[in-house]
């Protein structure tokens, strides 16, 4: 188990768990640019519908502009509140709703209906996020949440401090990269392109150089995967 | 499954007998009634007027208004720009089993600039009925049902009046989905009660706010079952009662065509003479959306119905918004944006047992209460 100092601002203070090591030769190039981060800070993104120790689903309904991004972090209460289970944005679906398929269906929509529906109405929408650490009350803890957060617990999105208090560790990339049937590669180079996005622009580089280092230390021995990812940070 | 659909299933093939029986049976009385209202339009005015009168009362005829009774009115033009607004409410009713008790009035609104290109505005206004004067009655008896119906009434036209004193390019066409008599005035017994009375003036105040912003409002009535136009062409006719059972639906859904309009008409209720002396009498008149089974009850006030361009606001505008989801969009949204739902109520329900909790009161729901939701699952059914 590891803990990063929520207040501390230099990174260094955690400890890798055990079999997280691994060597690194790689690194990661600064991307021209980079999406979505910074457009859903701090904001409710969703109620928490079913959850397990690895991770926690949520619904709501939310206009197209609020919507939260993949690669996004999140957080969720759990333990009464005594902690805050920090979830990786792995998936986002729309639900079905029988009033877009009904205006899907007739006529061409006045531009004002269509605005309507992609900017104003609330969408039912569902999100599903990787538990990648949590947040004791004192300091970020890079492992696996004690318990789960409970049905209808709030989701909301990490603002741009602690998109950054929690990324100054790397030691969340053994639970992605652990994780079964997801698509890592690409969900951990969104997560890279955001979190840079959440520094300042004389530190993105620098930030995405050491989380493509840690990558290649822990892909050491699978560089198709290492290849695919720093293809992925690229575009 | 507790309905035993082997018993139903008989009285299902009897239901649909009878809806075939009596679908067959009142189409063939339409061209009768048709003809009637036809006669009823040659009368002389003070004749006709004479035999509305003497009507029986439960019947309430529609009266006539300066527009011959069975003229039909095509489409006008829809203005270029058309500021379209729209309330609609919900409640929590209080629930005396539940952990506390109060209620709630939701009041979901949109603005929609027609032509402007621009995404319409909505708005959600959600107020927590607590205090002893929201509870109870001037009689000292828990508040009802009507009572809050009224109140919730009385709150979509006050936002339909505040969106619509904001300014506009272009007229303005506010809609409710609803008929535009406060219903619960409506009720002789329940219009003699103080709470009632001091609805209804709010309600009042609202339309004169509304007549001020120069709205045209209207209340849309969907698949109306009304048959006020059917009295008065049987009350005109030589043997009153014979179009018993109709409805102005029916009579319209074969008289006008798509997109047009019938008559004005002047509402027959008791309670519009208390709307007329304040200068908001209600007429109304039937429209053909171009929706399938698209025959609609439309009411207005007098200051709407004797004004040529707001007529056509309102005729016009209507039609357009019908156009996409059968009923005005606008209202569609304004209901989605008022409706609580179950997922909304719990929500609610455990904030207020925390909040109960935390001043020191058990926020207990009652043991009635616990049962139904340990049986809650078994109480659904699809059918």
């Amino acid at each position: 188990m590891t803990r990063d100092s929520s207040s501390a601002k230099e990174p260094g203070l955690s400890r890798r768990p055990e079999g997280s090591e691994g060597g690194g030769r790689s690194s990661a190039p600064a991307p021209s640019q980079a999406l979505g981060a910074g457009s859903d800070e701090g904001r409710l993104i969703g109620r928490v519908t079913r959850c397990n120790i690895q991770g926690f689903a949520g619904g709501i309904r939310l206009t197209e502009p609020d919507l939260p991004t993949f690669g996004g972090l999140c957080r969720a209460p759990a333990q009464s509140g005594r902690s805050q289970v920090i979830g990786l944005i792995y998936d986002i679906s729309i639900e079905d709703d029988d009033l877009a398929r009904q205006l899907a269906a007739s006529d061409v929509p006045q531009d004002e209906v269509r605005l309507d529906q992609q900017f104003v109405r609330p969408i039912p929408i569902e999100i599903r996020a990787l538990s990648v650490g949590y947040h004791d009350g004192e300091s970020y803890i890079y492992d696996l949440p004690p318990q789960p957060p409970t049905t209808l617990a709030d989701i909301h999105s990490l603002t741009s401090p602690e998109v950054r208090r929690f990324t100054e560790s790397f030691d969340f990339l053994p639970l992605v990269l652990t994780a079964q049937q997801l698509p890592t590669d690409s969900l951990l180079a969104a997560s890279f392109r955001q979190a840079a996005l959440a520094r300042p622009e004389s530190e993105r580089r620098a930030f995405l150089v050491s989380a493509g280092r840690e990558c290649a230390r822990l892909l050491a021995r699978d560089l198709a995967r290492l290849n695919n990812l720093v293809r992925s940070l690229q575009t | 499954m507790s309905l035993d659909l082997r018993q139903v299933l008989p009285q299902v093939e009897q239901l649909g007998q009878e809806a075939a029986r009596r679908s067959a049976e009142t189409a063939a009385r339409l061209p009768q009634a048709i003809q009637m209202l036809s006669e009823a339009a040659q009368l002389d005015p003070e004749e006709l007027r004479r035999r509305i009168e003497h009507a029986p009362p439960t019947t309430q005829p529609a009266r006539p208004t300066d527009e011959p009774i069975d003229e039909i009115f095509p489409l006008p033009a829809h203005p270029p720009r058309l500021r379209v607004l729209a309330a609609d409410g919900s409640q929590v009713y209080p629930d005396r089993h539940g952990a506390a008790f109060f209620y709630v009035v939701n009041v979901g609104s949109i603005a929609l600039a027609h032509g402007s290109g621009l995404a319409p505005q909505v708005h959600t206004r959600s107020r927590l009925h607590f205090t002893d004067d929201d509870l109870e009655d001037t009689r000292g008896h828990p508040v009802d049902s009507h009572l809050i119906n009224a109140r919730r009434d009385a709150a979509e036209l006050e936002e339909l009046a505040r969106l619509a004193s904001e300014r506009a390019d272009g007229p303005t066409l506010a809609l409710l989905d609803n008929g535009l008599l406060l219903w619960a005035a409506s009720q002789e017994q329940k219009a003699a009660r103080p709470d009632v009375q001091r609805v209804l003036q709010a309600y009042l105040h609202a339309l004169d706010q509304l007549q001020a912003a120069g709205a045209a409002l209207a209340g849309y009535i969907s698949r109306p079952r009304s048959a006020h136009v059917v009295a008065l062409a049987d009350a005109a006719g030589a043997y009153p009662g014979v179009l018993h059972g109709l409805t102005d639906r029916l009579l319209f859904g074969r008289r006008l065509s798509p997109l047009h309009r019938s008559a004005r008409f002047r509402h027959p209720a008791k309670i519009n003479e208390v709307f007329a002396e304040r200068g908001h009498e209600v007429h109304f008149f039937y429209l053909h959306t171009g929706a399938q089974d698209g025959i609609a009850r439309v009411e207005v006030p007098a200051w709407v119905a004797e004004d040529p361009d707001r007529m056509a606001a309102v005729h016009a505008g209507l039609v357009e918004q019908c156009r996409l989801t059968g009923i005005p969009y606008p209202l569609v949204r304004a209901h989605e944006l008022a409706l609580v739902g179950q997922d909304d109520r719990r929500a609610l329900e455990t904030l207020v047992q925390a909040a109960l909790i935390r001043h020191g009161i058990p926020g207990l729901l009652s043991q009635k209460a616990q049962t139904k939701r340990w049986t809650g699952r078994r109480r659904r059914h699809r059918i």
